[in-house]
Formats: structure tokens, C-alpha cells, sequence
């Protein structure tokens, strides 16, 4: 599937479930367009990794996710060798002379999310999530797989990219990158949506939630992102606390219910303590308000 | 082509406006620029907008500088006081004031330069114990290789990155299959991992107001040293504000780091706002778990300027998220010293470990603590 205009690709993913602003659809295009992978950062629950499973769906491609963490190394993120087979293989083979070419070819090699995404016929959308919790040496050799689209497995040889997958970096900024990987990609910085387009995810994402109550909910989560919080409630949290809402089969919001059901939207202790008695009150009052005035 | 042309110098000039501002516009980025925009519709400014900030912008923290470039140039908006120069004629006259201050104190008595592996063993002594604040611009140069070396000396933690080593814990089994082939299958050799130790997370604030001054130049000396022993350590001045000094301390010549230094903290030398600078780290840095599972050392004397109670909220926050949190403050190299002062007080439950850093010998004392630390109160 092929994308003419930032419309068209924004339209297909609204047509996936998947509401981007125009800076995104920019993005995701551009990446497209230009062949670059795209660097998306943004506080925690701003939809980055929805952003790539919405992107392969419209593309038609196979999302391969790498999950990034410390320690992450080659072996378990392009490929390793199976040695319970070779080592089953040496046992079978102790009689003859064996030749190595036996044992390390293809039958004998476990494909990691690098490789599958290189060595992939069809389309494929490559996520790389989290990439600043991998250490600065996988770093390094990520920069290298993102500049040749080629891996060399010194037994096997060279495998090069027969078409390139569309490539989506997610960062949460625990630590800068490195300036050369910066440079290879397109940057977006994904920020709270509008309260509109936040209204509109909601009522996208829980089918059959009252209008009103959508946009309560949205406005008093937006209020909640105004004060001092140790983590700000995300699009995510809105979508949860949304359905927790919707279950309980409420039209509107009032303090009881924010009471009981506040441990979806926050979740941190400390931020849950911030948000009782009389500035819960307060913010339910300047949500029902703010919603009722939209 | 005229309108491509055109194009092309609009982006072209643009690409040095950014620069000029500070950003870093190489011609690779500004290569891109021109493809994104061939690629979107000229006529929606919003598409024109985000094609340029995302092939020209990679960090968030530009992205304010960019926008005020973008409606200067693109949009002809009324031009705004450059952004990159924060020095108004006061500010620029008080650091001009602070390095003329730094260095009358180090020409004050001219002396040979001195080695410090040449100081006499008296000498030497007597300058291990002598007081930051008491020291002649000489003395703290023969100080300086020895600070150093202090600073030097980092924390270690054991990564989860294995590599090979023969007293490892954990058999690598590619390499056992590929040495047993020579022994026709049979695994003689057996070569282990072992996870490799690599310094821990060091995140530096210290307290530069008008009440540290005498300490603020050995503790920087300290500081660049720390930075620069690689990638991982943050550095972090505040006064009335907090203000980020890695970059800074980054350059090679100590000398060097100490005149920039003065330069970016534009509040040296004046009041102190320890719970407010707490916060901002917190908010702006902390969210990013910058602190996260590091040593946070905090070198201040506690005195706040305004509210103790904003010290002690802002400091369980940042206990809960670090690994340790360490103190020092050259005050408590007196022996009758008392943490009286409200914020040292407010702040004391939610310190590791509390120590004087006041002269060379205490120095030392603070490098054995952070290199041997563990989680929570031990002293």
C-alpha cells in the first residue's frame, strides 16, 4: 500500500482506529516517503507504540518489535545459534568425521527481530521500543544495521535487505542518544493531544461511551496534567479510566466515582495522595464545567 | 527550476538562522529538509512546519528555539530578542566580575607552580587538612592533580552485559561448540561469561550561591574530574536556579571548565533557593529517570533562602527514585557544626550519607563512600 499525500496515510489510519495529529502523520509519512527511520519521543501513554502497530496495519506489513532493555545484546536481538541441535548433532555424528559447514547452516540458526526484519520477503514495520534503555554498545551496533540494512553472520555470510522495512524508534528519554543514531532518523516529539482529538480517541477506543462522560473524563484528566504529579496521566490512562467509567455503566463523573476508580489514571502512590478531598472536588467540578462549556 | 531555487535558499538561510541560534544544522540535515518538503504540500504551513522540525530538530529541548526561528523567518513575525544569549548587560558584567574574581584569587601569591608529587610530605599534610576556603590560589593549584585524582575514582555496579572471562559464572556455549569442533565434538574447553562491572550512574548538584563560594572552586575542580570520567555522570550548579553544567565540564583543561562554568551559572554568587532548584531537577530531569539507580551527591550547606518544607518533599522524591543519596557540606568540617539551618534539617531524613567534603583529606573520605556504597542508611 502506498501513500500519495499526508491525507491519504492519515486517513488510512484514522481508518485503522488510530487518531494522529497532522505532526505525526507528518512523520510517519516522511519516514515513508523519504526511507528514514523516525525517531518518535514523548512523555510515557502518548500512543508511540500504537503509532507503528497502527502504521503496519495500513501498510499491509508485519510489525516486528524489538523490545529494547539493558544488556540487550546480538544474540537475542538479530540471531543465535540453537546449540542443544548442534550439540545433539555432534552426538549423532560422533562416529564420522564432521565438517562445520554442518553444523552452522541455517537449520541451526534462531532469527531474533533484527534479522526477521532484514530477511523478510513481504513489507514490514521494524519497532525498536525503548531504545534508550539498551546500553550505548547495542546502540552502536543498531547504528550500523539502520545505515547498510545488512547483517554479517561470520558463518553464514552477508544477508542484505531485499526491500527495506519501514523502521520506528520509541524513546523515553532515560538517557540522551547518541548523535550519529539521531542523525539518521526524522524526530517527533509526541505531546498531549487537544482535548478534542483526546475526546475523540476516547470515544474511538470505548464504543458506546456516553458522550458526556467522554468529555468529562477527557477534561478532568487534562485537569490532572496541570498539577505537580510524578507521572502525568497519558492518552493510555484516559482510555482505561474511560472503560473502568463505562463498565460501571456511568453517564457523568462525580468525586465518588473519580474516589473509587482513580488508581487507573494514577499510579503512583505519592500522586494518589496529591489528588483527595477537596482538589479531587475541585477538579471534578472544573471538568464537569469545562466539558459542559465544550 | 525559479521556484525550487527559491526553495532552496529559503532553507538554506533558514539552516544558518538555526545554527546561528545554536542549533547544530549540518548539510546532511539540511539535505533532508529539501527532500521532506519535495515530498509534502507547500501550500499547508503546518506540513511545512513539521517537515522542517523533524528533519532539522532532534531534541525536545529545541524545539522551543526552533518554533521562535521558524515565526521569525517563515512567518515574518515580529523578530524576538535572540534566544541563544541569555547574558543582558547586568548579567554579563557579573560573571565578568566572577571570572575576574577567580583569577586575582589564583595570581594573589605567585609562587612556583609546583608538582604535586613534589610537595614535601610536611607540605603535603598540612595541605590534606587545610581548609578549601583558607587556601591561596597556589595551594589549590598543587591541589588540583590530587582533587583529580579523587574525582577519578567512580562507583562500579555490575551491568547485565556478559563478555567472556575465564572466571566468569555462566558457560558460553558458542564458543564451547566452536573450540570442541577441533576436538572432534568433544567440549574439552569450557569458556564462561561473567557480567562486566561498569560505573554507576553519578548525578552531581552543587551549590554554587554566595555562602559556598570558597569551596565552590575546589568542588569544581572535584566535579570536572567526576565528568570526566565518561559517559553516565551528570553535573548540575544551583544557586537561585538550577542550571545544567555537564557540557561544560566536558572540555579537557580544567581552567577552561572553571571560566564557562562561571559563564552558565549566571546566578553565582547569590542567594540560595535549594528546594525550588530540587524541584526543577525533579520535574525536568528526574521525570526523565536521569536519577533512576544513581548516586545523587548533593554539595551544599543547607542554607535555604526560602521555604525548608519545599526541601524536604523535593528530597523524598529524589531519595526514592536514586540508588543512594549522599551529601556534603564543608561545614560540618567543624567539629561544633550543628545542622541547624532549616533546610539542611529538613533535608537530613532523606540523606544516605552525610559528610564534610570541606578539605583534601575529607575529599578522599567522600571517594571511599561512593566507591564502597550501598543502598540506605549505613552511617
Amino acid at each position: 500500500m502506498e501513500f500519495e499525500t499526508i491525507d491519504e496515510l492519515e486517513e488510512a489510519l484514522r481508518g485503522a482506529d488510530y487518531l494522529p495529529d497532522r505532526g505525526l502523520a507528518t512523520a510517519l509519512y516522511l519516514s515513508l516517503a523519504l526511507s528514514k527511520p523516525v525517531l518518535l519521543e514523548g512523555e510515557a501513554g502518548v500512543g508511540k507504540t500504537e503509532a507503528a502497530k497502527a502504521l503496519a496495519t495500513v501498510l499491509g506489513a508485519r510489525l516486528i518489535r524489538l523490545q529494547c532493555y539493558e544488556g540487550l545484546d546480538v544474540a537475542h536481538a538479530v540471531y543465535e545459534w540453537n546449540y542443544p541441535r548442534q550439540l545433539l548433532h555432534i552426538r549423532a555424528a560422533q562416529e564420522g568425521t564432521l565438517r562445520e559447514e554442518e553444523l552452522f547452516g541455517p537449520e541451526y540458526l534462531i532469527r531474533r527481530p533484527l534479522l526477521e526484519a532484514i530477511d523478510s520477503d513481504g513489507p514490514v514495520v521494524l519497532l525498536i521500543d525503548e531504545i534508550d534503555r539498551a546500553d550505548e554498545e547495542f546502540e552502536a551496533f543498531l547504528l550500523e544495521v539502520l545505515s547498510d540494512f545488512q547483517i554479517t553472520i561470520p558463518e553464514l555470510g552477508t544477508i542484505a535487505a531485499r526491500r527495506r522495512p519501514a523502521v520506528i524508534l520509541t524513546s523515553n528519554r532515560t538517557r540522551e542518544l547518541h548523535d550519529a543514531l539521531k542523525r539518521r532518523a526524522l524526530f517527533h516529539w509526541i505531546g498531549h493531544p487537544s482535548i478534542e482529538r483526546e475526546i475523540a480517541i476516547v470515544r474511538l477506543r470505548v464504543p458506546g461511551i456516553p458522550e458526556r462522560l467522554a468529555g468529562e473524563a477527557a477534561a478532568f484528566v487534562r485537569e490532572l496534567r496541570g498539577l505537580d504529579l510524578a507521572k502525568p496521566p497519558g492518552v493510555a490512562e484516559t482510555i482505561d479510566w474511560a472503560m473502568a467509567l463505562n463498565a460501571l455503566g456511568r453517564q457523568e463523573i462525580d468525586a465518588e466515582v473519580v474516589q473509587q476508580t482513580l488508581g487507573s489514571v494514577l499510579k503512583y502512590r505519592e500522586d494518589i495522595d496529591a489528588v483527595q478531598d477537596e482538589t479531587l472536588s475541585r477538579l471534578v467540578e472544573a471538568a464537569r464545567t469545562a466539558a459542559a462549556a465544550g | 527550476m525559479v521556484a525550487g531555487d527559491a526553495i532552496l535558499g529559503h532553507v538554506v538561510t533558514f539552516g544558518r538562522v538555526l545554527h546561528e541560534a545554536g542549533l547544530e544544522v549540518g548539510p546532511g540535515r539540511v539535505a533532508d529538509a529539501l527532500r521532506a518538503l519535495d515530498a509534502v504540500d507547500l501550500a499547508r504551513q503546518e506540513d511545512v512546519y513539521f517537515s522542517l522540525r523533524q528533519t532539522l530538530v532532534s531534541r525536545h529541548d529545541e524545539l522551543d528555539l526552533f518554533d521562535r526561528a521558524f515565526s521569525a523567518w517563515f512567518l515574518r513575525a515580529p523578530v524576538l530578542p535572540p534566544v541563544r544569549s541569555r547574558s543582558s548587560a547586568e548579567v554579563e558584567t557579573r560573571v565578568g566580575q566572577a571570572v575576574d574574581r577567580l583569577r586575582s584569587r589564583e595570581t594573589e601569591e605567585e609562587a612556583d607552580p609546583g608538582d604535586p608529587l613534589e610537595l614535601g610530605a610536611s607540605g603535603h599534610e598540612l595541605l590534606r587538612d587545610k581548609d578549601f576556603a583558607e587556601l591561596t590560589g597556589d595551594e589549590l593549584r598543587r591541589l588540583r592533580e590530587l582533587i583529580a585524582r579523587i574525582g577519578r575514582s567512580r562507583p562500579q555496579r555490575h551491568s547485565r552485559r556478559r563478555t567472556p572471562d575465564a572466571r566468569g559464572d555462566r558457560l558460553d556455549v558458542r564458543r564451547m561448540i566452536r573450540r570442541s569442533l577441533r576436538a572432534g565434538g568433544d567440549p574439552l574447553d569450557r569458556p564462561l561469561r561473567a557480567r562486566k562491572d561498569v560505573p554507576r550512574k553519578l548525578v552531581v548538584l552543587c551549590d554554587v550561591s554566595g555562602s559556598m563560594d570558597s569551596y565552590a572552586r575546589a568542588l569544581l575542580l572535584f566535579l570536572h574530574a567526576v565528568v570526566g570520567t565518561g559517559r553516565g555522570v551528570e553535573a548540575f550548579a544551583f544557586g537561585t536556579r538550577l542550571s545544567r553544567l555537564t557540557p561544560d565540564l566536558a572540555t579537557r583543561d580544567p581552567d577552561a571548565a572553571l571560566a564557562r562554568c562561571t559563564e552558565a551559572v549566571v546566578d553565582w554568587g547569590s542567594g540560595t533557593r535549594i528546594g525550588a532548584s530540587l524541584r526543577e531537577f525533579n520535574e525536568v530531569y528526574g521525570r526523565r529517570a536521569l536519577s533512576r539507580g544513581a548516586i545523587v551527591l548533593i554539595v551544599s550547606d543547607g542554607w535555604e533562602r526560602e521555604d525548608p518544607e519545599l526541601v524536604g518533599r523535593e528530597m523524598a522524591k529524589l531519595a526514592r527514585a536514586a540508588y543512594a543519596v549522599v551529601w556534603v557540606n564543608p561545614l560540618k568540617g567543624n567539629p561544633q557544626y550543628q545542622p541547624l539551618a532549616g533546610g539542611m534539617r529538613a533535608a537530613l531524613p532523606y540523606v544516605d550519607r552525610f559528610l564534610p567534603g570541606h578539605n583534601l583529606r575529607s575529599l578522599e573520605e567522600l571517594a571511599a563512600v561512593l566507591a564502597g556504597i550501598e543502598r540506605r542508611h549505613a552511617a
